[in-house]
């Protein structure tokens, strides 16, 4: 099975260092995850037990790493488990799939809000908590993420600009 | 002599109070029939802010909104890319040959991370360019200047909203500036939120919790 790592567009090299850990490998791997696909962003591939090399095996795991692309797209759709920033952009997209989503917070930006959107959203129930998740281990709780209703953005826009909505 | 100098100083200083107010104040509504076309401005901010922005573009009707410029910080690819890559989704959904969009750069006014201290200088770039997009071009035969304009941060898009102001400042056209902050921000607003609260002409917010203590804004749920 395949893991897939977003840290978005900017950088989170706490998270890709702790997934690289040895420790965290050996988890994955038991668990049947060994490939691992990992978007670094703006961080040294040097830091990472490949030396600098963008494919490298580490631990029984087959990981590859690279830093941006246009689109993650087809990672989302070929992975079977998602870890990530908890940025929206990531929540959403991951969500609306739907894949499995662990997200964790990046304290290390200005201004963090990623806490803000991560509590509001497991207070409505699509997302958990990892105090939360452990204790309902073994339900299946979890509201499913609404899709994306086109209509009110265009309705806002419409009204907006003096069309008859 | 002096009685002239200081009438028309106090002249220019009424003109400039008066023009100040209009500058800040949100421009009217304005109705249009549904079969005219409108063109719009939207700024892509990288990241989460351009897959929001898209994201809501994605739901407008493109042949009501023909006339489409994208507006980005220069160095960001990912974002000119998803841009085309949503354009040409709607044409094929719409079964249309891709229309032509036009892609602008502008500098950044403050990269992720730059010191406090260097912003201001950075953000004066930003600003020129802002003011000759909107204000110099269209008076030499450039592009028009677009009906709407929509941001959602971050800061470089404040650099645009001032060009804007500026223009109104001198009376000349400009868009109408529309904000929608952040699905990620719930229960305050982002720093260009803040800022821009005062100066768009439509405030729009994600979440219910984010209208407390805001000066003006509307929710009308999830628009991402």
């Amino acid at each position: 099975m395949r893991v897939f790592v977003t840290v978005g567009s900017t950088r989170f090299d706490r998270l890709v260092q702790w997934i690289v850990w040895d420790k965290v490998l050996d988890v994955l791997r038991d668990n049947g995850y060994t490939d691992v696909v990992i978007q670094c962003g703006s961080m040294g591939f040097q830091r990472l037990p490949g030396n600098g090399a963008t494919s490298f095996e580490s631990r029984g795991c087959n990981i590859q790493v690279y830093r941006f692309k246009p689109s993650l797209e087809q990672d989302y759709d070929a992975a079977d488990l998602v870890i990530s920033h908890a940025g929206s952009g990531t929540i959403l997209d991951v969500l609306r799939k739907p894949k499995p989503l662990i997200a964790i917070v990046n304290d290390s930006l200005l201004d963090n809000h990623q806490k803000e959107l991560a509590d509001a959203l497991s207070a409505l129930g699509h997302i958990k908590t990892l105090r939360d998740a452990i204790h309902d281990i073994g339900q299946d709780t979890l509201i499913p993420f609404p899709p994306l209703d086109g209509s009110r953005f265009r309705m806002i826009l419409d009204r907006e600009m003096g069309y008859d909505v | 002599m002096i009685s002239s100098t200081a009438g028309l100083l106090s002249a220019v200083l009424c003109i400039a109070i008066w023009r100040s107010l209009v500058a800040f104040r949100p421009l009217g509504p304005r109705t249009r029939k549904s079969t005219e076309t409108c063109s719009i401005a939207v700024f892509l901010g990288s990241g989460g802010h351009t897959s929001e922005m898209l994201t809501m573009v994605s739901t407008l009707d493109f042949s009501r909104y023909a006339d489409r410029t994208y507006i980005l910080s220069e160095g960001d690819l990912l974002s000119a890319e998803k841009a085309k890559s949503l354009e040409r989704t709607k044409a094929h959904n719409s079964k249309k040959s891709p229309q032509p969009c036009t892609i602008l750069r502008i500098p950044r006014a403050r990269r992720v991370k730059q010191s406090i201290l260097t912003t201001p200088f950075t953000a004066a770039v930003s600003l020129l360019r802002c003011v000759h997009l909107l204000t110099i071009a269209p008076l030499f035969g450039g592009p028009p200047v677009p009906d709407v304009l929509l941001l959602n941060g971050p800061g470089t898009c404040v650099v645009l909203c001032l060009a804007v102001l500026f223009n109104r400042l001198l009376g000349l056209p400009s868009p109408r500036m529309i904000y929608v902050e952040s699905f990620a921000r719930v229960k305050s607003l982002s720093q260009s939120g803040k800022l821009l609260q005062y100066i768009v002409d439509s405030f729009v917010v994600q979440w219910p919790q984010a209208l407390a203590g805001i000066r003006k804004g509307v929710f009308h749920g999830w628009l991402v």
